[in-house]
């Protein structure tokens, strides 16, 4: 048989954890938990701190999995939500004191096995209509999770330009991607 | 939910944006942690803003974890029952959201005083909306089986969502349904085997499904909360 390798189905999983079946949150780590802590692990630049950040988050899809909504996003984007947000508060808790040096962060490239779905190439499309230094602050801001004073830092700019860029960038994204 | 004043669509969009960018400070990302529980508007603008951002966590190399890591959260699961909400009574954004609920009590409860005819209530509630502490109901109550929920307003509810209505006393273990309620509307609650009424029990309502909570307990974000004062 060559039948399409069907889609893994988020939801079912974490319907299946409400009702408190491990399995399933066994099947969403299998699935998902090397790309949730490669998001972990360039949020926090640690090894130990991803993986506790990952534990934590699926700590918590366990526990809140019966509060997802379908009807506000996909069950796999909540995955992603809940861990990247672990790691952002994890971060503004800890380290935004910490100066940054630009070496670290050109040792950490952007993977180029980007998978080529739809909203992946809309948000593609979209970010190269901006100018290469603002794509760069919403890369640094999503991706890597600088904060503005970072990103300025990084960037050798001023902070009230990235602040403007940022929100401007925002805008632009959202006109473009709808 | 109503907007702040002042408060325009777009810059509603931008702090949605910069909430799931990461960029908000720490004091403004609580703030909107908080207000996502009752603002509906703004939480329909950062699911938007998670999706669209969201095929860029593809650019994070993945890391595959260490094998004791599974190990580690299977463990922790032990401690913690399955997929239970948060409770509305444990969120902070809750008890914030009540500060501005006294004056206005103290308020009606003047109002009442001078103008209710005897047998006055003996217990009111003012219910505040948790965000910005605006208020939205009044409940009335002489006994357990005599209590009255007064709208002060319109509050637009979704189509597949309905407010209900419950209670807690400060020793009990949960809170009660008191049953759904029509926004907008009136309503008594039907005779029921509550305990007395007593000071400073809770009452509020929570957006829910159609139908209402499927566990009796409450699930969906708080609308309005407020705590009975006892009148003389």
């Amino acid at each position: 048989m060559n039948s399409p390798l069907p889609l893994f189905d988020f939801q079912g999983c974490l319907e299946a954890c409400a009702q408190g079946d491990r399995r399933a949150l066994h099947a969403l780590y299998e699935e998902e938990g090397a790309r949730l802590l490669g998001v972990a692990r360039r949020i926090a630049r640690d090894d130990a701190t991803a993986e506790d950040i990952l534990h934590d988050a699926f700590v918590r899809i366990w526990t809140r999995a019966a509060s997802f909504d379908p009807a506000r996003g996909s069950a796999r984007g909540w995955i992603y939500s809940v861990t990247r947000h672990l790691a952002l508060n994890f971060i503004r808790d800890t380290r935004r004191e910490v100066v940054l040096d630009e070496a670290a962060f050109s040792s950490m490239p952007f993977a180029s096995d980007i998978d080529l779905q739809a909203d992946s190439a809309k948000i593609h499309r979209c970010l190269e209509q901006l100018e290469p230094a603002r794509k760069q602050c919403i890369l640094h801001a999503y991706v890597d999770g600088c904060s503005h004073a970072e990103i300025a830092g990084l960037l050798n700019t001023p902070l009230g330009t990235i602040k403007a860029w940022i929100k401007r960038s925002l805008k632009a994204l959202r006109e473009c991607m709808g | 939910m109503k907007t702040p004043q002042g408060e325009r669509a777009d810059d509603l969009d931008a702090l949605a944006g910069e909430y799931v960018l990461g960029t908000l400070s720490a004091e403004q990302h609580e703030a909107v942690r908080h207000r996502l529980e009752v603002d509906v508007q703004l939480r329909t603008a950062v699911d938007a803003w998670e999706q669209r951002l969201l095929a860029l966590n593809a650019l994070a190399e993945p890391v595959v974890p260490s094998a004791r890591l599974w190990k580690r959260i299977n463990r922790s699961l032990d401690g913690q029952r399955p997929a239970q909400p948060v409770r509305w009574w444990q969120r902070l954004a809750v008890w914030q959201g009540m500060a501005g609920a006294g004056a206005l009590a103290s308020l009606l409860l003047a109002f009442s005083l001078l103008t209710t005819q005897p047998p006055p209530p003996s217990y009111l509630v003012v219910l505040v909306a948790p965000a910005d502490s605006a208020a939205g109901w009044v409940v009335q109550a002489s006994d357990a089986r005599n209590i009255q929920l007064i709208p002060l307003g319109q509050f637009p509810v979704p189509s597949d969502k309905v407010l209900q209505f419950w209670t807690k006393g400060e020793q009990w273990q949960a809170p009660v349904s008191l049953g759904l309620v029509k926004p907008g509307e009136q309503y008594r609650v039907p005779s029921d085997d509550l305990p007395p009424l007593e000071p400073n029990q809770l009452f509020e309502l929570t957006l829910e499904r159609a139908g209402g909570s499927p566990t009796g307990r409450p699930t969906g974000p708080v609308q309005f909360i407020g705590r009975a004062v006892k009148v003389l």
